[in-house]
């Protein structure tokens, strides 16, 4: 990796020079100072140009961290701005939390290293009781995050995590780790404008029975990735990863993911739906990969997207690698335009052609947010789901 | 009522209606009959303003007022309705929704107001029943799953809902066994009224026995190459639209 010769543009040089003088911020500068950020060279990062979206440096940060919807109002709030970290309501029993300066970085990959080299500490939650109320990480705009979560044995937790940004560069790193039969149920939401970078990285761990459920939405940003990373490391361990992209204007979103099946009889089931319109960019990465030792591993990842535009794009790299022999792994991927004939149908019906129109997406995504098991997430999700749709077709 | 004349019609570029001219008068039912591929189903779209069937020429009125020019929608909205031959399946959007959703687009587009979610729910009821359609089949996602004519009953079902002035029923018999046809066929004539017209199109006679016309035309090489009184179809079961390939 060490290539000598690497030459800085004047956005990375900035960049480089904005990371805090902390261990991890010097080792994520000496890194970055050697291979440059991730770009289009790098083939992760090929539809998702970190290095071209900081060109110009990092964009001043605007916007607000968003208002917690009253379906959410009982839960526990930790913010991250600019300024640190703050909490918001009481914790209940069985959670404890605590900011550690140094860790170890468990995350892989370079927006795991920039984000943890961004935030000036980590925080870490333990969970050593099961959780009644929900946690949200709120993400503010301009702002690193670190948070390590470890779920002991047995327990569970509802966590959501959001960045809304309309500019700025937000960087975030989740480390999860998810002990024997405990489980996590995760919705995130990220929603930018047209200045914001928002890079998040989890990092997964769970062990055996555990469960890892996510279900995410994105409305993309100048440049916006969710990556995830998680390993079943034990056995008959669970993953569900869904998500969900409506893209419109010049945004782009990039939902990247590894899932990789260390332990016997796990499951795992992906479902990814997006709608992209005007210039935007969707792009899809998802890996799943099974150990030898991960017999009887049960995995699915389905992908399908719609182009609503003529300039639209919708990127997918679907990727099956099996190295154990008996198994159950299928995925599917499918991008597509509206289906001519049913808008026809609708219209002769008497309902309009954008309304016919958003009804179809509507209809096309909301299978993604059917795994939501909290209600009033699921309502907040399908609403500005039909916000969008309503935005973009009037 | 509906008033269709010289139209020319091509698809893809191929001249498929070739100077076709119809009368409809308010009250009467008119049966459209024809060969394969005489142009019944292209007549049935390019009335109902479907992209790709190109109006090249003449003239579609509904009750004076021009059709052609208005958005499919629009053209729903003035009470033209067509029963699909193959109704569409629409997964994730559920019958009901689906219904209200266009009953409230069309009164909009009319100025009338929306429909009250209690007024709606009776409304479908009571039409439900008549049509022998179950709460089961309105609350899946439109056709979904659907068998041919499950799918046929669901189209009469929505256009008596939505209450249309001017009918147009394409192929509407294919698919359907004698018990099906039958209750299809009642659901259809409940909707004949003074005020309103219907276009059936059929390749068969067996249909007409159910849903008796005022008038039947033959449709061959995309013109109407005969009309008559209800006899024509009975002698088009007969003696087949052999004597009319010339006519085109």
């Amino acid at each position: 990796m060490a290539l000598a010769e690497v030459r800085l543009l004047a956005g990375e040089e900035a960049l480089l020079n904005a990371l805090p003088h902390t261990e991890a911020g010097e080792a994520a500068r000496a890194h970055f100072t050697a291979a440059g950020l991730p770009n289009r060279r790098v083939e992760a990062f090929k539809w998702t140009d970190v290095r071209a979206a900081l060109a110009e440096g990092i964009p001043e940060a605007d916007g607000s961290a968003g208002l917690i919807p009253a379906c959410l109002q009982d839960a526990l709030v930790l913010d991250f701005a600019a300024e640190g970290f703050g909490l918001e309501g009481e914790k209940d029993q069985g959670l404890i939390i605590e900011t550690e300066d140094s860790l170890e970085l468990e995350g892989a990959g370079p927006l795991a290293m920039l984000a943890a080299g961004f935030a000036p500490r980590a925080v870490v939650l333990r969970v050593t009781q099961s959780q009644d109320r929900p946690v949200v990480l709120r993400r503010h705009p301009g702002a690193p995050m670190r948070v390590r979560l470890e779920l002991e044995a047995g327990t569970r937790l509802t966590l959501i995590d959001t960045g809304l940004a309309t500019a700025g560069l937000s960087t975030g790193l989740l480390e999860i780790e998810i002990g024997a039969d405990a489980e996590l149920v995760r919705y995130s939401l990220q929603n930018g404008g047209t200045g914001a970078i928002d890079l998040t990285h989890a990092a997964v761990t769970v062990a055996d029975t555990g469960r890892y459920h996510a279900i995410a939405l994105m409305f993309g940003g100048k440049l916006a990735r969710a990556e995830t990373q998680v390993l079943l490391a034990g056995e008959e361990a669970n993953c569900l990863i869904h998500g969900a992209y409506l893209l419109s204007g010049s945004t782009h979103a990039d939902m990247t993911t590894k899932v990789v099946h260390a332990g016997p009889n796990g499951q795992t089931r992906e479902l990814f739906k997006g709608a992209v319109q005007d210039r935007a960019r969707g792009v899809f990465q998802g890996k799943i990969l099974v150990e030898r030792a991960a017999q009887k591993t049960d995995a699915r990842q389905n992908h399908h997207a719609l182009m609503l535009s003529e300039g639209a794009e919708i990127d997918a790299k679907p990727e099956l690698e099996i190295y154990a022999d008996d198994v159950q792994c299928a995925h599917g991927n499918t991008i597509g335009a509206l289906d001519d004939q049913a808008l026809f149908y609708m219209r002769q019906r008497g309902i309009p052609e954008a309304q016919a129109k958003a009804l179809l997406v509507q209809a096309f995504v909301t299978d993604v947010f059917d795994a939501i098991e909290h209600e009033g997430v699921r309502d907040w999700f399908s609403g500005l789901a039909r916000a969008w749709l309503e935005a973009s077709s009037s | 009522m509906l008033n269709i004349n010289n139209l020319q019609v091509e698809v893809g570029g191929t001249h498929i209606i070739k100077g076709l001219t119809l009368q409809v008068p308010a009250g009467e039912v008119h049966a459209i009959m024809g060969p394969n591929g005489a142009g019944k189903s292209t007549l049935s779209y390019a009335l109902t303003g479907r992209d790709g069937y190109d109006v090249i020429g003449g003239t579609a009125t509904l009750n004076g007022e021009d059709l052609l020019d208005l958005a499919p929608e629009e053209r729903a909205a003035k009470g033209l309705f067509l029963s699909f031959q193959y109704p569409l399946e629409i997964p994730g959007v559920p019958t009901l929704t689906f219904l209200r959703t266009a009953l409230n687009a069309q009164r909009k587009a009319r100025g009338e107001g929306e429909i009250s979610v209690p007024d709606f729910m009776k409304l479908s009821r009571d039409v439900a029943k008549r049509l022998g359609v179950t709460p089961e089949m309105m609350k899946r996602p439109l056709n979904v799953g659907f068998s041919g004519g499950e799918k046929k009953r669901m189209e009469i079902y929505q256009m008596a809902l939505l209450d249309p002035r001017f009918m147009i029923l394409d192929e509407t018999d294919s698919g359907l066994d004698i018990d099906a046809l039958k209750v299809v066929s009642e659901g259809v004539n409940a909707l004949r009224g003074p005020d309103k017209g219907m276009l059936v199109i059929t390749h068969y006679q067996r249909l007409l026995d159910h849903i008796k016309p005022d008038r039947v035309h033959v449709l061959a090489g995309g013109r109407i190459v005969d009309s008559g009184g209800p006899e024509l179809a009975l002698a088009l079961e007969a003696d087949g639209y052999d004597r009319y390939k010339d006519a085109a």
